[in-house]
């Protein structure tokens, strides 16, 4: 693998240096110098909000720097756009498809490419051929799996014979066979001359395939060089703030303390995306469920709260079935769901704090709004919860992304939750608030609550988690259980690797 | 109470620039400002703000109903053809609301049956509804600038009656003008319209029942375009089925200068009312130093395309300079 | 291969239904089918078929111009009063033509560059429009137009006059225009996923102000039309026909939500509104029927197109699932344990 070291010799694609950009008054990038060189791949590496997806839209066109220099093969790029982007070779995968779902394959992947018709379509052609991905031409974008339709993002850049890929993300929902197929594409690429920048949060995949990692936190670069020369425990440190993590290691969860009653019970629940799923839950109990993106995680949780139908099985709660089975039936029962994605299913985000607060029991109330105790609930819940904010009347979406999860979490406590399902809860949020956010859950479970916590962060599944149930393609991959619990065991039954060796331990 | 956000309400821009409207045209013509005039002028689109306060619920919740003109002279022609049949006036007014109520009813299952667009299937029940009220306006043989008239008079003198010294009509667009800031703003209802409007899937997500909601807010609209056409069929003592034909775009245009959202989510029936108001003024006004109705129709059109990117403008300059600021900032640091 | 077929082609379903309609009418009575009627017909459509294209393009984009009548008004109005000041036929069309542009570019920079929502923007410029209207005629109706310019709606070669013929061209055009062209296809890009052709490099915005550009400019031509059609100018010319070019395009199968629909649909959604006076005649029914039939059939196809949609949905959310949700659940796990206890029972059975 050619390492890139000062003295390198092959031109520079991109040169960045000391980009600022700003969403509001808030500083995304502060200062950040980067290159890349033809034939190069280069990691980006970050937690959530450090501002690598920022920078490469950046270099995409798609965002304009506020201050810095940006050149691309050595001109000046500070005023660039997706057209000229373009010109210039750029390609970006974004990190979800954005694909035309009306269009086929064909459509999409030649859309604005100019050229001869025909012949493109024979290159296209083979390289799906290449690739081995199964897709036609004509099928329909909107029909293909999420794998899918990301191979059909970069197939657009191959036939536009970028220059500069830019893939965000790409792997996250690839099996490791599709890895393998992707990554030989892109070292057949970097042979040509092909410079890559590389998003991903799998350590593995950055050492087996990048020349240079640079490491972001809180829009900086805090570290880079060739991945070898850092120790796995150096790049971790750099990503994360080492004294903010002290505050709230939690070391492992213990036993809870008292198992009480059975609160949930799935039998033999199958629906969209997953099947033969059978557990339990104790109040008291905080049980992880892991597995990579599209391994019918979520779909298991809609599906459980009623916003999905369930094909076979069944949902019990203390005993009995659910009464119905729609959203209201389960709040009714005692059971919550905090969505994964916040801003599309979770919160009201131009309606006030309140509103947002008392959206799932106005139910309860009259046919008048009990807007004084509406208020009152709300005030305690933001000194229960900490939320920072100035007026229970300010809209959501002027708080930061912490402090909005902790409305969303104010609104399902608000129910009043006997079984609470938690999606990705600290999904976007900074370190404080995932501090604050875990010591409420452990707070919950010490107060019986049963909690059925999703999560994509298998450190904050080990962290957390009495029990864990790993999905691996729509079926259960494995339960694990106390010393078991591990980072590596559950990124094993996520992948279906070893499982049955693992139960036989 | 602090002045200063009170003052930054839209309704209060509003409110100054009825004030400032009346003023203006007063000053061209002192008859504006005669309180007769000022009272009586508003019979003329009183029907127009009464529907779109009705019509401001359904645009919160992210819909639209193109048809409610057509419901208008629909209501109206269920009147008179009930009348001409020999049914009591005030019987024959009954049903007509309950058409235009039942209409509403069913311009939201048609929405909620085939998950289209509100604004394609309010257009489809628009030419429906306004085909029947010709249908039924050609069964019973009165087309034309005639329509059905001959309305026991004591209907007739409806549209003329005082309240409190206000025409009749001024009155209930004042009460339910309450009535529906109530709705909106102090009833769960009125809270599960703002939660669909802003976002249905979160709604969904929270169990808020999103039919049942929808169904009330396209039949109040219905019956407030029904009262409509009975108010106009009683001010002009005829019922005739083109009644509501240009009712439509300025009750959009009230509604939409009030402050709401076409996209749903956020709006107040206070604005509503003040835009009603603001718009009808505005015609009668010029009207009244010489401009011609058509004309003056345009200004209003005109008027709302100015409001409406002068808002996005200044939404557009307030992030610009903000954005400014921000990097002034880290310039002096 | 139904379903594909239909998922394919959203228009599809809706001119399957239209097609089935004529069939049935069609058998009623046969002169309903004879070249005659369908030229009658054809030559009452031509209004609404270029409207309906400048719909199309504009709806593809996921926008929405209802002040396409308006526009009508305008440009018939200024093309009358050039024709009546001495100006050439030609001449006058072109400035007619040059009004629309300008009327619809206005619409698009609101839109596009304001962000101003389509149905607010055009619902003023409607009353703005219509206004000019008014200013510019005085408030008396234009008449006396020259008889070249009627002409021009006068059956001529295979019987048809030389706007129909225009208007044949332009169908044919815009049709495959639309399919087969990078502009065309852009438009359908910028309705589908406005960020997703940005990425792509497409300038939405230009393409959006383009596509009312040129709405607004057709909707002058059917003015100019409607104009040369009646002979005289009333100040209502256009009055309406916004709803009447949505309701086609709609008819035509394309999606108010940007993204899809056809040509050739909207102009089939366009003749059949247009046929409705003719198949009146055949029910001996009299014109107030109208409306009513037009929007009967507009909600029928509506929600059988919302039902068909629903239904192919629903399989293909099945198909999707189907290894999840059908009772003997095959996966890796139960598949191995499944084929064990098959083999056994086969083995049994022998």
């Amino acid at each position: 693998m050619a390492g890139s070291s000062p003295s390198d010799q092959r031109p520079l694609l991109v040169e960045a240096r000391q980009i600022w950009k700003f969403f509001g008054a808030i500083a995304v990038l502060r200062g950040v110098d980067l290159t890349l060189r033809a034939g190069e791949v280069h990691a980006l590496l970050g937690g959530n909000g450090a501002g690598k997806s920022t920078l490469m839209k950046m270099i995409a066109g798609l965002y304009r720097l506020d201050r810095g220099e940006l050149l691309v093969g050595g001109a000046d790029a500070s005023v660039l756009t997706p057209v000229t982007a373009r010109q210039a070779g750029i390609h970006l995968v974004p990190q979800e498809p954005m694909l035309f779902p009306s269009l086929s394959v064909e459509e999409n992947v030649l859309m604005h490419v100019p050229g001869n018709r025909k012949e493109l379509r024979a290159r296209l052609e083979t390289m799906i051929a290449e690739i081995g991905a199964g897709m036609t031409l004509s099928t329909q974008a909107g029909q293909l799996e999420v794998a899918d339709q990301q191979m059909v993002e970069i197939l657009r850049g191959l036939v536009r014979d970028a220059r500069i890929l830019i893939l965000d993300e790409p792997t996250s929902a690839l099996t490791p066979r599709e890895v393998g197929k992707l990554f030989g594409r892109i070292r057949a690429l970097t042979a040509q001359g092909v410079g890559i920048f590389f998003i991903s949060h799998k350590l593995g995949e950055i050492r087996a395939i990048a020349d240079t990692v640079s490491i972001l936190r809180d829009g900086q670069v805090v570290l880079a060089g060739p991945p070898a020369a850092f120790t796995d425990a150096e790049i971790v440190a750099a990503m994360t703030h080492v004294e903010g993590r002290e505050d709230f290691t939690l070391g492992r969860a213990a036993a809870p303390a008292t198992v009480g009653p059975e609160r949930l019970r799935v039998e033999g629940l199958a629906g969209e995306g997953f099947a033969d799923v059978t557990f339990s839950l104790h109040s008291g109990e905080i049980l992880g469920l892991a597995g990579v993106v599209g391994s019918g995680r979520t779909e298991l949780a809609e599906t459980i709260y009623g916003i999905r139908p369930a094909a076979r099985g069944r949902v019990l709660i203390d005993g009995k079935p659910l009464a119905g089975h729609g959203p209201r039936d389960s709040l009714d029962a005692g059971i919550v769901y905090l969505p994964e994605d916040r801003q599309v299913s979770g919160l009201f985000v131009n309606a006030p704090l309140v509103w947002n607060a008392s959206a799932l029991v106005l139910h309860r109330e009259g046919e008048w709004l009990p807007l004084e105790k509406e208020r009152a609930d709300f005030a305690e819940q933001v000194k229960l919860l900490g939320i920072v904010c100035a007026s229970p009347d300010q809209p959501v979406r002027t708080l930061s992304g912490g402090n909005q999860q902790k409305v969303l979490l104010a609104k399902c406590l608000a129910a009043g939750p006997r079984v609470l399902i938690l999606d990705e809860p600290t999904r976007g949020v900074d370190v404080a608030v995932r501090a604050d956010i875990y010591r409420l859950i452990d707070r919950l479970a010490g107060e019986g609550l049963a909690i059925l916590l999703i999560s994509s962060d298998h450190e904050e599944i080990e962290r957390l988690s009495h029990r864990v149930l790993v999905m691996n393609h729509g079926y259960p991959g494995g339960l694990l259980q106390g010393a078991d619990i591990t980072i590596n065991a559950i990124a094993r039954l996520s992948f279906g690797v070893g499982a049955n060796r693992d139960a036989a331990q | 109470m602090k002045l200063h956000p009170a003052l930054k309400r839209w309704e209060s821009v509003l409110a100054l620039l009825l004030v400032a409207e009346i003023l203006l045209f007063g000053a061209i013509n002192p008859v504006f400002l005669q309180p007769s005039m000022l009272l009586y002028a508003t019979s003329d689109f009183i029907h127009i703000g009464i529907t779109a306060l009705a019509l401001t619920l359904v645009i919160i919740t992210g819909g639209i109903d193109l048809s409610l003109g057509s419901v208008m002279g629909l209501s109206a022609i269920t009147l008179g053809i009930l009348w001409v049949g020999g049914v009591d006036i005030w019987v024959a007014a009954v049903a007509s609301l309950a058409v235009g109520t039942l209409a509403g009813v069913f311009n939201a299952v048609a929405i909620h049956l085939s998950k289209v667009n509100p604004l394609v299937i309010t257009l489809g029940t628009g030419f429906l509804f306004g085909g029947a009220a010709l249908v039924l306006s050609g069964l019973a043989g009165a087309t034309g600038y005639e329509g059905i008239s001959n309305f026991d008079p004591a209907f007739v003198n409806l549209a003329n009656l005082e309240v409190l010294g206000l025409p009749l009509p001024l009155a209930l667009f004042l009460v339910l003008t309450v009535a529906f800031m109530a709705l909106l703003h102090r009833t769960r209802f009125g809270r599960y319209v703002y939660l669909i409007g802003q976002n249905p899937r979160a709604a969904a997500y929270a169990g808020t029942p999103v039919f049942r909601t929808l169904v009330v807010a396209y039949a109040l609209t219905g019956l407030m375009a029904a009262l409509s056409g009975l108010i106009l069929a009683s001010y002009f003592g005829s019922a005739r089925s083109d009644f509501g034909a240009t009712a439509l775009m300025p009750a959009i245009t009230a509604v939409v200068l009030g402050g709401t959202s076409i996209y749903g989510g956020s709006g107040t029936i206070l604005g509503t009312a003040l835009a009603a108001l603001l718009v009808g003024y505005l015609q009668t006004g010029l009207q009244l130093v010489g401009v011609s109705s058509h004309v003056s129709s345009a200004l209003s059109g005109g008027l709302l395309v100015i409001v409406v990117a002068l808002r996005s403008l200044t939404e557009m300059g307030r992030v610009w300079v903000q954005h400014r600021r921000v990097l002034r900032n880290v310039a002096a640091e | 291969m139904i379903i594909r077929f239909l998922q394919r082609h959203r228009e599809a379903s809706v001119a399957l239904i239209i097609v089935l309609l004529f069939a049935i009418l069609g058998l009623v009575d046969r002169s309903y089918l004879s070249l005659d009627t369908v030229l009658l017909v054809y030559g009452n459509s031509l209004i609404l078929f270029v409207l309906a294209i400048g719909a199309t393009m504009v709806m593809a984009t996921h926008g929405l111009d209802v002040s396409v009548g308006s526009i009508m008004g305008l440009a018939a109005v200024s093309a009358g009063l050039l024709m009546n000041a001495g100006w050439s036929i030609p001449a006058a069309i072109g400035v007619a033509l040059l009004v629309g542009l300008l009327c619809g570019l206005i619409n698009g920079a609101l839109v596009s560059w304001l962000k101003v929502s389509a149905i607010v923007a055009t619902l003023g410029t409607l009353g703005l429009y219509r206004g000019l209207v008014h200013l510019l005629s005085g408030g008396s109706w234009i008449e006396d137009l020259p008889e070249g310019f009627k002409a021009l709606t006068k059956a001529g070669s295979l019987g048809l006059s030389v706007f129909a013929w225009l208007v044949l061209v332009l169908l044919i055009v815009a049709h495959f225009g639309l399919r087969y062209t990078a502009f065309g296809r852009s438009m359908f890009a910028v309705g589908d996923n406005r960020d997703g052709a940005r990425l792509i490099g497409i300038r939405v915005d230009e393409v959006q102000i383009a596509a009312y550009g040129l709405n607004g400019v057709l909707a002058a031509l059917a003015g100019v039309i409607f104009a040369s059609q009646i002979g005289f100018i009333p100040n209502t010319a256009g009055t309406g026909m916004e709803m009447r070019a949505i309701a086609s395009s709609v008819l035509g199968g394309v999606s108010l939500l940007g993204g899809t629909g056809t040509v050739l649909g909207a102009a089939l959604g366009a003749y059949f509104m247009t046929s409705i006076d003719s198949i009146l005649v055949l029910l001996r029914l009299q014109a107030y029927w109208n409306d009513i039939i037009a929007g009967a059939i507009l909600l029928v196809v509506l929600i059988t197109d919302g039902k068909i949609r629903e239904a192919v949905d629903r399989l293909l959310r099945y198909q999707k699932y189907r290894k999840f949700i059908e009772p003997p659940a095959a996966g890796h796990q139960a598949d191995a344990t499944k084929a064990g206890l098959s083999l056994k029972t086969s083995e049994a059975r022998k």
